[in-house]
């Protein structure tokens, strides 16, 4: 099995944080794509961010009340290591350091 | 279903209140349940309290039928000049006129579709308890969300208020700069409309002792909802309620919640 991280994306409007609302899957869930994850609020609005890939969710980052950094660690995710390839993984090292645009890893595939 | 626009009129004057009536999934044949009247808070509105946060969606897939009124001053309804329309009390008659209208019946043993449920937040919850308690006849079991037994309407600072919203300074009291922020938030809110509800509200403000609703509640409240921090009283009263809270909500974000939802749906389903 292989691990795949997803941080928290960057939501727009210049916006660097949001607080986490309501964790709408948990760990051992197997969880599909587009799917919601989690419902979080920025200073804008709230809002429920969808898996960007299917999956069994392997650990959440944040309990509702806390906030999380865009680029942060936001859900892990365990899949079968023949399919870890398709959407692009980042290497288990390497700190999840690139931005992931929501709307760009929903493109791929 | 009647057209619950063409029916009869309370004290021969037409409140042109905007009334809604959402079908179940699978269709008006699908109805055999009571309907759910559903009612928002203040300064908000049908589409914004129940489209906007998918609350519409969850309880139609339930098989529920759904009937949104939006209230006088908000929303699509009209926002007339007189303060009288705005009375909690002249609300309550339009909303039983509007019932009667539609065609729902007073509930009966052994009949599923029989009566009504109410989902209500803030403003719609008081609206609720009190409509409850003097509609036994009809209301079979209520959601109450963001309910206080307080009224952060009769305390809102009005001269404050109007002042801050024509340019001048700041609301001091801080529940008051709130509700004015959240009303301003809402573009097409007809500020001159909502403080004259609050005048009227001021005339009848919210008395939960007074009546009290015999029915079964669900009362759901946000963690950090202020104005909610009295459910518990509420639920005293009642005797017949059980308390929900939402981690980490506030009374302005707790109405998208799905753990509001599902309970909401669950308890209207027993």
């Amino acid at each position: 099995m292989a691990e795949i991280p997803f941080p928290l994306p960057d939501l727009g409007e210049g916006l660097i944080e949001a607080t986490v609302l309501e964790w709408l899957v948990a760990v051992g869930d197997q969880v599909e794509r587009n799917q919601p994850l989690v419902e979080v609020e920025t200073t804008k609005s709230a809002v429920e961010l969808p898996s960007p890939q299917a999956g069994r969710v392997a650990r959440t980052y944040g309990e509702p009340g806390e906030t999380i950094n865009v680029g942060e660690p936001l859900i892990v995710f365990e899949v079968p290591d023949n399919t870890a390839g398709i959407v692009g993984t980042v290497p288990q090292e390497a700190p999840a350091r690139r931005r992931v645009r929501l709307t760009a890893a929903l493109d791929e595939d | 279903m009647a057209d619950p626009r063409t029916g009869s009129l309370v004290e021969g004057t037409d409140p042109r209140l905007l009334v809604e009536v959402i079908e179940p999934a699978g269709g008006p044949d699908a109805a055999a349940l009571r309907p759910v009247l559903l009612l928002h808070g203040f300064a908000s509105s049908s589409q914004l309290n129940w489209h906007d946060s998918g609350w519409i969606t969850a309880l139609t897939a339930a098989g529920r039928r759904v009937l949104t009124v939006d209230l006088p001053g908000h929303g699509g309804s009209a926002a007339p000049q007189d303060r009288d329309s705005y009375r909690p009390s002249r609300i309550r008659a339009d909303l039983l006129q509007i019932l009667q209208d539609s065609g729902v019946l007073p509930l009966a043993e052994g009949n599923p579709a029989s009566g009504l449920d109410i989902l209500g937040y803030s403003l719609g919850s008081r609206l609720a308890w009190e409509f409850g308690a003097t509609q036994p006849e009809l209301v079979h079991r209520m959601v109450l969300g963001g309910p206080g037994s307080g009224d952060p309407l009769a305390d809102f600072d009005l001269d404050a208020a109007r002042e801050a919203a024509a340019g001048g300074a700041p609301v001091q009291d801080a529940r008051t700069a709130e509700l004015l922020r959240m009303a301003q938030l809402v573009p097409g809110n007809d500020l001159a409309a909502l403080f004259r509800m609050i005048e009227a509200v001021k005339e009848e403000p919210f008395s939960p002792e007074a009546a009290v609703p015999a029915m079964p509640l669900l009362l759901v409240a946000g963690e950090r909802d202020d104005l909610a921090a009295t459910a518990p009283a509420l639920a005293a009263l009642s005797g017949q309620a059980e308390l929900v809270t939402l981690p980490a909500r506030t009374h302005a974000n707790a109405v998208t919640s799905r753990a509001f939802k599902t309970a909401a749906v669950e308890f209207l389903a027993r």
